[in-house]
């Protein structure tokens, strides 16, 4: 009797588990990119752009096979479950990892295209996200000659697994979207251009406000800014002295800023201590005084630190966080409608501070 | 055996996440939560010790027979029901957000009610066994789980992502005065202790309470991490956008080398065979609770048989269970936890204090 109403539960539950909707790996179709641009069509202003993972037996350079699918539609939502009439596979964003918006729609208006990735379960807020120029389906089309695996040369760009340049600035989407509510830290992310040959190059960042792009800095910008904001080592600086170039390398960088009161003006003071061995110098170095090196080299730095935060500051948008700062040091709620009022006209002081390690292998 | 109370205090803890408390006190973040937060550590380590040193003086037995030793029988009847009430819904709330969860993260086509029924079944089948069992399984599911919490939570609060700069704006409004909501669900991290009321009936004649200090402190731990990494993660706006912050902030970590890239997916499985420990272990306390309303009840910790009248109770807990979550919907659901959250603390000091008297007065007595 017991065995009987045992092996009945175990038929019940079984018969529940035949209503779960589970599809088989080879009835489905795997996302890895999605590019969303803005149309010419008035009526469907968002055109959308899947890549879509061919499986192929094969792995070896050059071997991967994507398939493409645009529409356009009046909403993302909308497009992306037209699109599944377009397939024969059921479509799966569990393995996107890659978000391109397109220039047009970034300088218009992300936010709708921001809500809906939050909203979606299957989105992982771990995707990076970047700006495709000169649009996003364009980008999607270019088959690297040396990728393995579908949409792996985008997503290898990005993580610290492939290369790991100090260009690029690497965005995901759960700080994105952090960065485009908080008060006093804006958004910003990398900047993809489609090259004449089939790949790309990722040495711009754009900043953004609340709703849209106000400033793409320049690959050298970039770079600073990784620096400043990201202690990123790995990079180079350029210095001047006695009418020469040289070419250091950091091994080291740590940076950190207070904002306060200076001389009665509102100041926020950067110290940024790095460690760094030459690259490229002139023969002889090695005898030269580094301490008259390193002052230069400070001069020089601190100069073209100052002139990029001022650059992000005319541009009305705050990337590194000062605001936020100011707000954990400034308890009550008055103190975001004060900074606001502060922004605008704070003064930057940069205290760079160099230390040389080294010239390298030779003197 | 001081372990068996260490269980039921994690495993009470870490199921916070589960009951809507990070949401409850992210959403009161400028407003009070972090005072009432303070109030909170300070309200729950005081009934932490107040209960445990209570039930010391009363080996071996649960709270009904605390109480019926020194009550008239109609009153511990009643209140006995009601208590099994108040157990009953905490882990009804934690079943159905469970499946729910399961339905919007792995498998958004199944049916949820189908889903809870699943969970139900399981869950009540163990909350049958006999008290020993149920600690025991309690006390696998923790050492299984607990390590992967403890992982999660730690990369968490190590990750570069977490920014400082916000969870100190939010620290900054410590000034604002408490409110009862948020003290009420800052105080549930606390509530384990209660748990006791059944598996007090364990502990031996000669039992004594050792290490109480760790509990506060790893009350005061949990309780910040639930509440100041969503913050750190998500910011001090972006925070109060989300309905599972606890998913999401798993979601925005990476595993780079892990065997599963996204935590979040390690995240919700521990998270939902937490769930199903807690829920057995309520429905099992709930269903002693009601037993021992009974005439010729006598309580018994490890009994080689299963009565009838266990399968009958929590039949009719795991038919509630089903029935609630034909009634409500995910907005509802929060709202009445936010009143179960108050209405809860109340009913705890009123319990402690209750209990906590009759133990010293039994002592002045004798």
């Amino acid at each position: 009797m017991r065995l009987t109403n045992r092996i009945l539960l175990a038929i019940i539950v079984l018969g529940m588990l035949s209503s779960c909707g589970f599809k088989d790996i080879d009835k489905r179709f795997f996302v890895v990119a999605l590019g969303l641009d803005m149309s010419d069509n008035e009526k469907k202003p968002y055109r959308i752009t899947l890549q879509l993972a061919v499986p192929s037996p094969k792995i070896e350079p050059g071997a991967s096979k994507t398939q493409i699918e645009t529409i356009e539609s009046e909403s993302i939502s909308e497009g992306v479950r037209m699109l599944k009439a377009y397939v024969d596979k059921e479509l799966d964003f569990g393995h996107c990892k890659v978000f391109i918006i397109g220039e047009k729609l970034a300088r218009k208006d992300y936010r709708d295209l921001l809500q809906w990735m939050m909203r979606r379960r299957d989105i992982q807020s771990v995707a990076d996200i970047a700006i495709g120029k000169p649009d996003a389906e364009s980008l999607l089309k270019v088959r690297p000659v040396s990728e393995r695996y579908p949409g792996n040369t985008l997503f290898l760009s990005f993580g610290a697994d492939g290369t790991e340049s100090s260009y690029t600035y690497v965005e995901s989407l759960s700080d994105f979207s952090r960065r485009a509510t908080e008060e006093g830290l804006d958004p910003l992310m990398p900047v993809i251009v489609k090259d004449n040959k089939q790949s790309f190059i990722m040495n711009r960042t754009a900043l953004l406000n609340k709703k849209k792009v106000k400033l793409v800095l320049s690959p050298p910008e970039s770079q600073l800014y990784n620096q400043l904001a990201m202690d990123f080592t790995k990079s180079s600086m350029h210095g001047m002295f006695e009418g020469i170039n040289l070419v250091v390398a950091l091994t080291e960088i740590h940076s950190k800023y207070h904002i306060g009161k200076q001389n009665g003006e509102e100041t926020i003071t950067m110290d940024i201590k790095m460690k760094v061995v030459f690259e490229e110098a002139p023969k002889g170095l090695y005898e030269r005084d580094w301490a008259s090196i390193e002052r230069q080299l400070n001069k020089i730095y601190a100069k073209s630190c100052v002139a990029l935060l001022r650059k992000i500051q005319k541009a009305g948008v705050d990337p590194v966080g000062f605001g936020l700062r100011y707000r954990a040091t400034h308890p009550g709620s008055g103190a975001w409608k004060q900074w606001e009022s502060i922004y605008p006209t704070v003064k930057f002081v940069v205290r760079a501070n160099i230390k040389i390690e080294g010239t390298g292998l030779i003197k | 055996m001081n372990r068996y109370f260490f269980y039921n205090f994690i495993l009470v803890s870490f199921i916070n996440l589960m009951l809507y408390v990070p949401h409850i006190l992210i959403q009161l973040r400028y407003s009070g939560a972090v005072s009432s937060m303070l109030v909170g550590i300070v309200i729950g380590s005081i009934l932490v010790y107040m209960y445990s040193s209570a039930l010391a003086r009363y080996p071996e037995k649960g709270l009904p027979e605390i109480l019926k030793l020194h009550c008239p029988k109609w009153l511990v009847s009643i209140s006995m029901v009601f208590f099994a009430a108040m157990w009953w819904f905490a882990t009804t709330i934690v079943v159905v957000a469970g499946a729910i969860l399961i339905n919007r993260f792995f498998n958004p086509d199944a049916n949820v009610t189908l889903l809870l029924a699943m969970l139900v079944l399981a869950c009540g089948y163990a909350a049958t066994r006999s008290t020993l069992s149920v600690m025991f399984i309690v006390e696998i599911g923790l050492i299984v789980n607990a390590p992967i919490i403890m992982f999660v939570m730690f990369k968490a609060v190590r990750s570069p992502q977490l920014n400082w700069d916000a969870i100190r704006v939010v620290a900054n409004y410590v000034t604002k005065m408490p409110t009862l909501t948020s003290v009420a669900a800052a105080t549930f991290i606390f509530t384990g202790y209660i748990n006791l009321s059944i598996f007090n009936r364990l502990f031996p004649p000669n039992f004594r309470f050792k290490f109480r200090w760790i509990y506060p402190l790893f009350g005061i731990m949990i309780l910040f991490i639930t509440f100041f990494v969503p913050i750190g993660f998500h910011g001090t706006e972006g925070v109060n956008q989300y309905i599972y912050i606890w998913s999401l902030t798993a979601d925005s970590m990476l595993m780079q080398y892990g065997f599963i890239e996204r935590i979040l997916f390690l995240f919700l499985i521990v998270y939902l065979n937490l769930t199903l420990v807690y829920t057995m272990s309520g429905w099992h306390q709930a269903m002693e609770l009601i037993k021992s309303c009974f005439r010729n009840s006598k309580p018994e910790i490890d009994s080689p048989k299963t009565l009838i009248s266990n399968y009958v109770i929590v039949g009719i807990f795991a038919s509630l269970t089903i029935l609630y979550h034909m009634l409500t919907n995910e907005k509802i659901n929060m709202y009445i936890t936010s009143f179960w959250l108050v209405f809860r603390m109340f009913i705890e000091i009123l319990t402690v204090i209750w209990v906590f008297v009759l133990s010293r007065r039994r002592s002045t007595a004798a």
